[in-house]
Order: structure tokens, then sequence, then C-alpha cells
């Protein structure tokens, strides 16, 4: 049995003339495009300021020797700073420990975050209060949920332990956060329980604009609940999902905060992930040796954005059936 | 079209991504105003809302003695204050007083971002009230970049009940006697523990004072990680004794779990009642006494556990007020420095916040004579016995040399290295640092 894909066109719902032909950039000139960029000064100058200068300076420190802790000379050095890295064995583990980080992360928050949002859109009583609860974790901070993690899953004080004894899954208290082995797997847990609601609100807003018609169509040509999940449902969310997914690995492998909080980093540098040692190193007064940790993360995330887009990238809908 | 449908996206992952880089950059300082009267900025570092309240208190009384100067004081978060002062001096704007740690003058002064105080504190009679080792930091290395207001300094908190109901008629005083003690008090069956161990943030400061305790009798009391024969004190023998006494202390002794435990986690392990020791600052002691678990004949302090010969290192740690070498207000602002280190201000700030004194009278003053106090009267006054060293925590590597001492002591008590590669890294780390490699 095949499914008649019957994708809305957009374009079809526009009224021609309410938008210039496809292709062509609308110009404007004179006191137009003054007062134009008069409105937009505020918001160039902000992100300038605030956003590209102090990347231009990251850029440009991370080739100069740059310590805060002796500033008498800032010369150029090249390359040294990212050899020296490179020569770190400590960042090499920091490297393989941000894959585990944002894949063990990543997974879960998505599988558990797309249940949610499949379930928050069927209507039940109560589904408002439900959703504001469930949206609630990602208005807090994620050093504070550091922090409050890092007590949950203190060996001796903490709720994690008290409730697996109770639950007599385990007859002595589990050092969770003293024992590399277990001290990751307490992040990442940490982590999917504050990441789930990105992907719950994300997903929840792209299902919401999925037509109620493509579902009763697909009902009546008798789609299961399976099929319908996989033929109407994912096709039509699929670039909020490659877009949700692509945010989340760029901000999961971006964001130290949690960890921070935690372990700091602990036992032995075991859970530092690349993004947390680069702070470490600027507490330490490295600027120079910061900065180029920050460049190759950038660089590293732009090649995976473009690979990865390249790969989900939405192709034009080829039709296989309209019905007009 | 493709493309254009990419570019979107993509400048939002380069966006997004480019924040790891912004938060390189020195962030903007903020500037005092003067209309009239002169207005200083005075920024703290050890924040926390009593201590603010209390410097509040202290600095209107500041204002209602010397009309025409303001100061408005900024309180950043203590765990990014150090950062944010750094930012500011770098700046040359927005800071005239400012909170100078013993780990932090070292690169402020390197960097010329504070003021040499030496020539207006000259002829100040506050010089004369301060006690020795006050005035040793206030004229270190012949100049004067702070005033300290108080001292942190160590003692043993103990369970006077569980120590007697292990068979003892007293606490321990030394380290073994320590280790022995906090064993026999050790019961994980119960949750019960010996020692409330720090394995994590700031760790490596205590495992520094058991190595200090053994080589006492070597060591360079100016700098206390220098023995007399000019090596490192983990290059000593007896290092590695002591490294051993401390991993037995961790391994049958102290929570397992305390391999992470910082300063909240070691003092709660206390107050909780879960441990019977637990090495501290005297600043715990108002917290020891809000515990609603242990009641006040339940614990006592004792002097710092001594080493193999007896004696032990006690590494005071200070901090104090400084002046920044861009203020334009550099007069007023000793002036402020100097109020805050004399007279009932001094002494209003050390009581209050918990700090070993730096008045001599404070040593006449009841309040210091008695109770949890008494250990740090009886240390001050043997002092061939517990033996006043200076640690070189002021050098530009502290941070670093904090992080990577930290990380290794984890290394230690998991197993995951021995005591005598960790001495040897040590040693080779600060002889490196030293030769200016």
């Amino acid at each position: 049995m095949a499914v008649t894909e019957t994708r809305p066109a957009a374009s079809s719902r526009r009224t021609a003339g309410s938008r210039p032909p496809a292709g062509r950039r609308r110009r404007f000139s004179g006191r137009t495009a003054l007062v134009l960029l008069a409105f937009m000064m505020p918001a160039i100058v902000f992100v300038g300021l605030f956003t590209y200068y102090p990347l231009l300076n990251g850029i440009q420190m991370a080739f100069r020797n740059y310590n805060l802790n002796d500033l008498s000379d800032t010369s150029w050095v090249g390359l040294q700073n990212f050899r020296t890295l490179l020569g770190d064995e400590m960042f090499r583990g920091t490297v393989k420990n941000s894959v585990v980080w944002v894949v063990g992360s990543l997974v879960p928050q998505f599988l558990i975050g797309f249940t949610m949002a499949l379930w928050l859109r069927r209507k039940f009583r109560f589904r408002g209060a439900y959703q504001a609860l469930v949206f609630f974790p990602w208005a807090v901070s994620g050093f504070l949920i550091g922090i409050l993690f890092r007590w949950m899953f203190n060996g001796e004080f903490g709720v994690v332990n008290d409730l697996l004894m109770k639950a007599h899954l385990i007859d002595t208290p589990v050092p969770w956060l003293a024992d590399a082995r277990y001290a990751m797997v307490a992040v990442i847990s940490a982590n999917v329980w504050y990441g789930v609601t990105f992907f719950a609100i994300m997903i929840l807003a792209a299902l919401q604009s999925v037509p109620d018609e493509l579902y009763e169509a697909s009902a009546i040509d008798g789609a299961g609940k399976v099929r319908t999940l996989f033929s109407i449902t994912i096709p039509s969310i699929r670039t909020t999902l490659a877009l949700t997914v692509l945010l989340r690995v760029i901000w999961t492998f971006n964001s130290p905060e949690l960890i921070f909080g935690m372990t700091g980093g602990g036992p032995a540098n075991e859970t530092h992930i690349v993004t947390s040692y680069m702070i470490q190193v600027t507490q330490e007064g490295d600027y120079g040796r910061a900065s180029a940790m920050g460049v190759m993360v950038v660089f590293v995330l732009l090649l995976f954005a473009i690979f990865y887009l390249l790969a989900v990238r939405t192709r034009t809908p080829r039709r296989k059936a309209v019905a007009r | 079209m493709r493309h254009r449908k990419m570019l979107a996206p993509l400048t939002a992952a380069f966006a997004a991504a480019t924040l790891a880089l912004t938060a390189c950059g020195p962030g903007p300082a903020e500037k005092a105003q003067s209309g009239g009267e002169v207005k200083l900025q005075m920024v703290e570092s050890l924040t926390n809302p009593t201590r603010t309240a209390l410097l509040k208190k202290l600095i209107a009384d500041f204002e209602k003695a010397n009309s025409g100067i303001k100061v408005q004081l900024i309180s950043p978060p203590t765990n990014q204050a150090d950062q944010k002062i750094q930012q500011m001096l770098q700046s040359g704007k927005g800071v005239d007083v400012l909170e100078v740690r013993d780990t932090t003058v070292g690169p402020f002064s390197t960097n010329k971002w504070i003021y040499d105080m030496a020539p207006d504190l000259k002829d100040w009679d506050g010089l004369q009230a301060l006690t020795p080792n006050a005035l040793a930091v206030t004229q270190q290395g012949g100049k004067s970049y702070m005033v300290p207001y108080g001292f942190y300094g160590l003692s043993l908190f103990y369970r006077k009940d569980l120590v007697q109901q292990a068979g003892f008629t007293g606490p321990p005083k030394s380290w073994p006697e320590l280790v022995e003690q906090a064993k026999k008090i050790n019961d994980p069956a119960k949750n019960k523990y010996g020692y409330s161990f720090r394995g994590g943030l700031g760790g490596a400061g205590n495992a520094i004072a058991v190595i200090s305790g053994y080589v006492i009798d070597d060591i360079n009391k100016d700098n206390a990680f220098k023995l007399t024969n000019g090596k490192t004190i983990f290059s000593s023998p007896k290092a590695v004794d002591a490294l051993n006494l401390y991993v037995d202390l961790f391994k049958n002794a102290s929570p397992p779990s305390s391999v992470s435990w910082g300063y909240p986690e070691m003092v709660q392990g206390f107050t909780s009642g879960t441990t019977g020791f637990l090495l501290q600052d005297p600043e715990v002691i108002a917290t020891v006494r809000e515990s609603k678990t242990i009641k006040e004949d339940q614990w006592g302090t004792a002097p710092l556990p001594v080493g193999p010969t007896g004696k032990a290192a006690q590494p005071l740690a200070n901090a104090g007020w400084g002046v920044a070498e861009g203020s334009e207000h550099k007069a007023e602002a000793v002036k402020l420095v100097k109020f805050l280190t004399s007279g009932d201000a001094a002494m209003t700030f050390s009581k209050e916040n918990s700090l070993v004194p730096i008045l001599k009278s404070a040593a006449e003053d009841p309040f210091f004579k008695d109770g949890p106090w008494a250990s740090y009267v009886a240390m001050n006054a043997s002092p061939e016995t517990y033996v006043v060293v200076t640690q070189p925590r002021g050098v530009p590597w502290s941070t670093e040399w904090g992080n990577k001492s930290d990380a290794d002591v984890q290394k230690l008590i998991t197993g995951k290295a021995q005591p005598a590669e960790i001495l040897k890294s040590w040693d080779e780390y600060w002889t490196k640092k030293w030769a200016g490699n």
C-alpha cells in the first residue's frame, strides 16, 4: 500500500505580486536605504561589538604568547599554541570525552524529547500546565543544575544513592562523582535531564504545524501508527529535526557549565571536555592557549555543520501525486 | 537556491560555534564617576552576602568619618571575582580599592596593576598595631601592595564524643595519631567515617600540609615549598612517607566519595555528623555552631597535627586590601585601606568573618581566648612547635599549580599514580618554574 504524499504547497497559498519573483533581490536606494540602515544600526553595532570584536580578538590571541600572568611579552608565536595543544595528552583526552559527552547526551535527549513531544501533541486534561512543567528545566541555569546534581549524586548524602538503596538496586553507596567510570555517566544523566526539554519544545512546535488533514488522509489510507510516524510525521518535520540536532550538538559541545558545577572536570580530569578544559586554561591566565582551543572548536564545529547540512539537506519536494 | 537555503542555518551554526571564542575576550570596564566629591570604586573577591553586608556597614562608617568621599562596593560572585577584578585592572579604569589575595598579589604586581603603598604607609601608626605576621605580609619584599585584613590558618575540628567512644582520651596530636583515631571511628556500614577528606577542589593544600609537617626541620620558612638546601620539599624522601600516610588516611578512614569533596562537602560531612575529623580554617567555626546535628559540647578544635619530629608548618593564607595603579584617587583609596585594617573596623571584620586577627590587641580579647578559638591562640603561643611558614601562593602560576596538584591528588588516592611519581612531577614542576621555564 502506498501512502499518497501530499505536502502542502506553501507557494500556492501566496497571491501573485505579494513577493518579488524568486531569484530577484529587492533593491533600496537613496533615502529609504539610509532609513533602513539607521534602523538596523543598533543591532549591527551591538553584534559587532559584543560578538565579532571579541571573536576576532580571540582569534589573534590564539597566535600570540598571551598570558595574563605576564603580559610583558605578548609577541606573535605562529602555531606554537596549537602545537602545544596537540602534544598535550590531557587535551587529547578531552577531545575523546567531548565526543562521549555529545553523543551520550544527544541520543537520549532526542529520543526522550521526541517521545514527549508526540505525547504532548495529544489533547488531554491540564495539557497546558503539564507542558509548562516539562519545559521548566530549560529556564534554569546550567551551572545551578550542575550544583544541584552534584549534591544529588553525592555518595554519602545524595538522593540518588538513597533511592537506589531503598529500591534495593544497590547494597552500598556508589561513589558517583569519585569514580571515573560513574562520573561521566552522572554528568551525562544530568545533561539528558536538562536537554530533553529543548527537543520537546522544538519538536512539539514543529508537530503543531503539521496539518491534521494529512493524518486523516493517512488514516483513510489505512496507515498504522508506525507507518504514519515514518511517512507523515518525520518527513513533515524533517527540517526542524535536522536543525535542532545540529544546534544541540553545537550547544552541548560548547556547554561546560554543567560539568564545571558537578565535577570540576574531575576525578583526575576524567570528565573534562574541550570547552571545560578551555575555561580551566583561561582561569590559569593562558589566553593564548585557550583561544587556540576556541579556534579549533569553531573550526571543527563549522566543518561538522557543513557536512551535516549537506547530508541532511532538504531536496526540492517531488510530488508523487497531487490531488487538486 | 539550495545554497541560499543552507546559508541561514550555516550562519546560525557559525554564530553559535563562535560563542566558544567570545568567552576569551576581555569585558568592558566600569568607570567611576566623580561629581564634586570623590567616588571610590571598591571590588571584593571572597564575596558572601553576610560579609558584603558587614563591608557596607564599615564603608558607611568610613564615609561618615570622611565627608567628601563616597564608596561604591562591587561584589561579583566569588568563583568569577578574581577574573572580573583582573579584567577591571587590565582595562586600567573602574576600580580604586580591591581585595588582593596571597594568590593574586603576584600576578597583579608583576603586571603593575596594583599600587605600592609603601610611601603612604611609612608614617602610619596602624603599622605598630599589626601582629608580626600581618606586618610581614604588609611589607613583603620591601613593597606594600596590600594590607591584610586577616589570616586563614588550619586547625583540626574533632568530635569529642566519637573520640571518647573510640577509646581515646583526647584529640590526636600528630598525623599518625590522627590516622589511628580516624580508623577506629570509621564504620562505613553505619555511614560513619573517620576523616572529612578533601579530594576535590583545593585538595592538594591538605596533602601539602602533611608533607610540610614531615619536612619541617629542613623547610625554608620564607618559601615553604623549598628546603634549606634549595631543593623542593617534594624531593625529600620524608615527603614519600607523608603521602603514604595520606593515602592510608583516605583508603581506611574516609568516605569513598570524598575523592570529589571540596569545601562544602567536607564541612557538610562534619556538620552532618558523618565524619569525626575535619581540617579547616577558623571560618568554619560559625558554620559548625549552626549545625542542628552536632551540639556545642560534642565538638572542639585542636591544633594542627604535627609531624614525626613534633612540629607542624602553619601556612597562613591571607587576603587584604590594595589600591589599583590606575586609580585617579590614590590618596583617598589608601585612606580607606588604612581605615579597614586598623582599630574597631579591623577587629569587627576579623570577628564576624572568623579570621585569625591582624591586630596585636586581639590576644587579650575574650572572643579569641576561649572556645574553639583557643587552639589558634595555643598555636600562636608556641611558634617553635607550630612554625609559621609562607607558601609561594602569590606566584603567577598559582592557578595552574592548583589545577595540576588537585588533579594529581585525585590520581594518587584513586590508585592511578604512586606517591613517588606524583612527588617527582611536583619536584620537576617547581624546579622548572623557579628556573624561569
